[in-house]
């Protein structure tokens, strides 16, 4: 049996279904990741102690466990826990937004952290506190600051969403790898799933060298 | 009757742990000066202007802004008068504009989201214009040389109309071409009888633009005087040595 590579042309629209999957899937869990990203990195510096708690407990929970494990808590341990079956894409939509959320909110950390000192000084020479200097001079800059980074964060979780092929969700690897076990072809297979993924990542990558540099010259003052 | 003093302080005190940084300072200016402090680095001259803005807490003593209790201990705590607060302006040295803003909104930002001065726009403008910067002000602050920078942030502070305005080593960033544009603007502020108090290393813009001169060192005032006597005859030992050793380095 030799290397033929046409074979993964034959399931393109099998492939396609699984890739339109994988990208709903990052979508939807970037966007509650973000977000919850956003909130945490709040509740990290929180006056509360208990919130504070509850937050670092949390992100240091996702960030130093394997996803493919965390997948596993909320696939069958969270079952067990609710007595009930959330179903397998809301169990998906749910890991990989925590996951997310864990590593964004470090991501609205560090901008927040770099934003200097003398940025709060000019602030409070000029009357602006609280709220307002939190809207109008600290979040913005913060965010702007975040974009490279949140970018680079969403390439990595279209990456790791191919983890839950692992508990039976039909993304791009599943469907790639189910074609590769009945067909015999894991090396076709495999090579063109990898290339896919590539094709989406790699632009991205680019994207993030690009809009880092824009950012960082237009902050540089 | 006799006016109040625009800034008295009285008695300042000020330390960080062990390190005093004022030991029973005391100051008062009126309304027609500029006012130059000079003295060791190190000395505490930039937290001076740090605390009249009202950035820092004092360990004692107390400052008073048209007569009024501006900022004081209380109960172990510094307490602040943030009405009066907002009637003094700080300029510092590294310009800190707000870079996602372009010039104009860097202007309008503070009247318009906290005071609602009306026409913020059209007087930021008339202020850009009257620096030379009007062509600027859609551009955005990293589009700008340091010069540029440092006199939109003077003009970010007169948005305000300060009753005072500190400038914390302002010229000390810029690249030595860059000095002179905003020398010059301080320069206009003072003809126009603007009160200021001005930290700086530049003897000779000290002398061009100064009313007084305070020589500050071991947490006091030394000498306070015209510019003649505090840099070019001074009375007092310790200046004298301070500033022939300035003006040595100079040459």
């Amino acid at each position: 049996m030799h290397f033929d590579p046409t074979i993964p042309f034959k399931y393109w629209d099998a492939l396609l279904i699984g890739l339109g999957t994988s990208l709903r899937l990052t979508l939807i869990c970037l966007a509650i990741g973000i977000a919850l990203g956003f909130v945490t990195s709040q509740a990290r510096r929180s006056r509360l102690m208990p919130v504070r708690a509850v937050a670092i407990f949390y992100v240091e929970l996702f960030r130093g466990t394997p996803v493919l494990i965390q997948l596993f808590w909320i696939f069958y341990c969270l079952p067990m826990l609710i007595g009930a079956e959330p179903g397998n894409f809301i169990s998906a939509v749910l890991s990989l937004s925590l996951y997310a959320g864990a590593i964004t909110s470090e991501t609205f950390r560090a901008a927040l952290k770099s934003i200097p000192r003398e940025q709060y000084d000019t602030c409070r020479a000029l009357g602006i506190t609280g709220l307002r200097l939190a809207i109008w001079v600290v979040l913005p800059q913060a965010l702007l600051r975040a974009i490279p980074t949140l970018l680079s964060n969403a390439v990595a979780l279209f990456k790791e969403s191919a983890l839950i092929s692992a508990v039976g969700m039909a993304d791009l690897m599943f469907i790639g790898s189910s074609i590769a076990n009945r067909t015999g072809r894991p090396v076709e297979m495999l090579t063109a799933i990898a290339i896919i993924y590539f094709t989406v990542a790699f632009p991205l990558t680019r994207i993030v060298g690009r809009v880092e540099t824009r950012i960082l010259r237009r902050l540089a003052v | 009757m006799v006016q109040d003093k625009l800034l008295k302080i009285h008695n300042l005190h000020k330390s960080y742990g062990d390190l005093d940084i004022f030991k029973g300072l005391s100051l008062a200016m009126d309304r027609g000066d500029r006012l130059v402090i000079i003295g060791p680095s190190g000395g505490g001259k930039s937290t001076l202007l740090r605390i009249v803005m009202g950035l820092e807490d004092i360990t004692g003593g107390d400052v008073y802004l048209d007569g009024k209790p501006y900022i004081l201990r209380d109960g172990g705590k510094t307490k602040i008068d943030h009405k009066l607060q907002a009637r003094v302006g700080m300029v510092f040295q590294h310009y800190t504009l707000f870079p996602h803003l372009d010039i104009l909104r860097n202007l309008t930002l503070a009247p318009v989201k906290t005071r609602g001065i009306p026409r913020a726009e059209a007087k930021a403008m008339a202020l850009l214009e009257r620096f030379g910067l009007a062509a600027k002000a859609r551009a955005y602050p990293s589009q700008l040389s340091g010069g540029q920078k440092q006199r939109v942030a003077i003009a970010r502070a007169l948005m305000l109309d300060p009753d005072l305005l500190l400038f914390d080593e302002v010229t000390s960033a810029l690249d030595p071409e860059l000095v002179a544009e905003v020398e010059a603007v301080m320069m206009e502020l003072a003809d126009h009888g603007m009160p200021m108090m001005i930290v700086t290393h530049d003897m000779h813009f000290a002398r061009n633009i100064a009313s007084r001169v305070v020589f500050a060192a071991g947490g006091v005032v030394v000498e306070d005087g015209p510019p003649e006597q505090v840099l070019d005859n001074p009375q007092v030992a310790r200046t004298r040595e301070f500033v022939e050793r300035v003006f040595a380095r100079k040459k």
